[in-house]
């Protein structure tokens, strides 16, 4: 896990510039706090910096006031090491509770990502005004593939397979349908070389169709905001 | 209690047949989301396979038509209610449709009153939200009272919830004959399936899914041995896909492209199982 700090996140970094793309990492606060170079240079350099709970928190069951603990610990640790307020935010473990939403809408995020059911993001009006919902997948999770403990199922090729057929179907459908490809990684699993290929392939092959959009979550948040 | 009834001769599909395949999708969305020991539903796997209800059905279907193959539709009672549209768009294009208990209930653990009753619960859905009359059955988790009850209590045509042959075989009860028609691990898209861990010791390998590419090729080897099989003998190639899982973009090429690869098959054709029912039965009448 180290490994996504210490190195894995500035290669990840390397490859993003190399392909000119900015993307969004969800950082933990206490990561921000060890590694707080490698954050403000991600920052730096226009990728966009979204809140994961302060140390993997698991909120399920946890009570409001301790939840609005660790946005606001999250949220702070964020803004000391980038200088600027976080908007989005990803539950560690994909487990929202039912005050989340709210919670962060009374903090001013306008975004989370932590759903998995629908290929189109959706609006939710909360307590502190409305939060748009950027649902995920962890069908073209890197972790299964070269992740923990051992790389297994195909490793970086297989990873590279399913993202191939990933892409090939939404952009189909794109033909007819709104459609955004969503595409969550780990520093310490495709931060190492050989994911790290993939990924960098995986970009390369993306940027030859000219209608294709690399964007942060943020700007597919502001998209969808400005047609409502 | 009911029993099996032998054919004298080995059964035969009609002539022209020589593997029918017959898709099961799977139409359960949430219905079997873990639900912590506290009592509340995982968030997580809830919102995970609730992407069946709200996409993956209508894109698996979408692909059928584009092939213009028919399966089944294999439906959990509650799903009927929280999405009608979509069953009532299959029942429409005449897809078969079976129940597949109210919400994913697992029937071995049951006692066959409680079986019973989830069993009447699920087939009056049917008949209240769609006006549709279920012939066909898949359990989930067969219990050793499923088939009993199906036969003393409802007039079902056939029954898809046994894992434990090649080849359909008619049995007999309570003055009625249903047909089984088995299903198998293999042609479960199952080697796709995103196992979540509810209680996960460690934040990772929560789920594991093998490739697009791998489960292709598996449904293909599968595919390939049994039209190899069928020049000598009847054989049979069920096929399940899950609305939450094979519904996914990337999954969803597996069936899109091992459709195509079939389809180049003489004698090769896609069944419903309403169809393979009729088939087999007669094999029954013919003796």
């Amino acid at each position: 896990m180290e490994y996504g700090g210490r190195r894995g996140m500035w290669n990840i970094l390397e490859v993003l510039d190399a392909c000119g793309v900015k993307a969004t990492f969800f950082v933990c606060g206490a990561t921000a706090e060890k590694y707080p170079d490698v954050v403000r240079a991600a920052h730096a350099d226009g990728h966009e910096i979204a809140g994961m709970s302060y140390a993997f928190e698991r909120v399920r069951t946890a009570s409001p006031a301790r939840e609005r603990g660790i946005v606001t610990r999250t949220a702070k640790a964020l803004e000391d090491t980038c200088g600027s307020r976080i908007r989005g935010w990803r539950c560690p473990d994909y487990r929202l509770s039912p005050q989340t939403l709210d919670i962060l809408s009374e903090f001013d995020f306008t975004w989370d990502s932590s759903l998995l059911n629908d290929d189109l993001p959706c609006l939710f009006k909360c307590a502190g005004g409305t939060i748009v919902e950027l649902p995920f997948t962890t069908s073209t999770a890197d972790k299964t593939y070269i992740g923990y403990p051992y790389p297994m199922r195909g490793g970086p090729d297989g990873l590279a397979n399913v993202w191939d057929c990933e892409f090939d179907v939404l952009y189909r459908e794109s033909e007819r349908a709104p459609r955004f490809l969503i595409l969550s990684i780990q520093t310490w699993a495709t931060g190492r070389p050989a994911p790290l290929r993939t990924l960098r392939r995986f970009i390369e092959r993306l940027r030859k169709h000219n209608d294709v959009q690399f964007a942060r979550c943020g700007e597919i948040v502001a998209w969808c905001s400005k047609g409502n | 209690m009911w029993t099996e009834i032998q054919l004298q001769k080995p059964g035969r599909w009609p002539q022209g047949i020589r593997l029918p395949i017959v898709i099961s999708v799977h139409h359960q969305s949430e219905e079997a989301a873990v639900v912590f020991p506290d009592g509340q539903v995982d968030p997580f796997d809830y919102s995970e396979r609730q992407y069946g209800g709200r996409r993956g059905a209508w894109r698996l279907l979408e692909i059928l038509e584009k092939h213009g193959v028919l399966g089944t539709w294999i439906i959990c009672g509650a799903t009927v209610e929280k999405y009608p549209e979509i069953s009532r768009e299959v029942k429409k294009l005449g897809y078969s449709i079976a129940g597949h208990t109210y919400e994913h209930e697992m029937m071995c653990n049951y006692p066959p009153d409680h079986e019973l009753r989830l069993i009447r619960k699920t087939v009056s859905v049917f008949e209240d939200k769609l006006g549709d009359h279920l012939k066909g059955w898949r359990t989930c988790f067969a219990s050793h009272h499923t088939v009993d009850l199906l036969l003393e209590h409802f007039d079902f045509e056939w029954d898809a919830s046994i894992w434990n042959d090649d080849l359909p075989y008619i049995i007999e009860g309570y003055g009625k004959k249903l047909l089984e028609i088995p299903f198998s691990s293999y042609s479960d898209a199952a080697c796709a399936i995103q196992i979540t861990n509810p209680m996960p010791p460690t934040p990772y390998g929560t789920w594991h899914s093998n490739t697009p590419e791998f489960i292709l090729r598996t449904m293909k080897s599968q595919f390939d041995a049994l039209y190899e099989r069928g020049a000598e003998r009847a054989v049979l190639m069920p096929l399940t896909v899950h609305d939450f899982i094979v519904g996914r973009p990337s999954r969803s090429l597996i069936l899109d492209q091992f459709i195509a690869y079939a389809k180049q098959f003489d004698g090769a054709v896609f069944a419903t199982h309403d169809e393979v029912t009729a088939w087999w039965l007669e094999n029954y009448k013919a003796q």
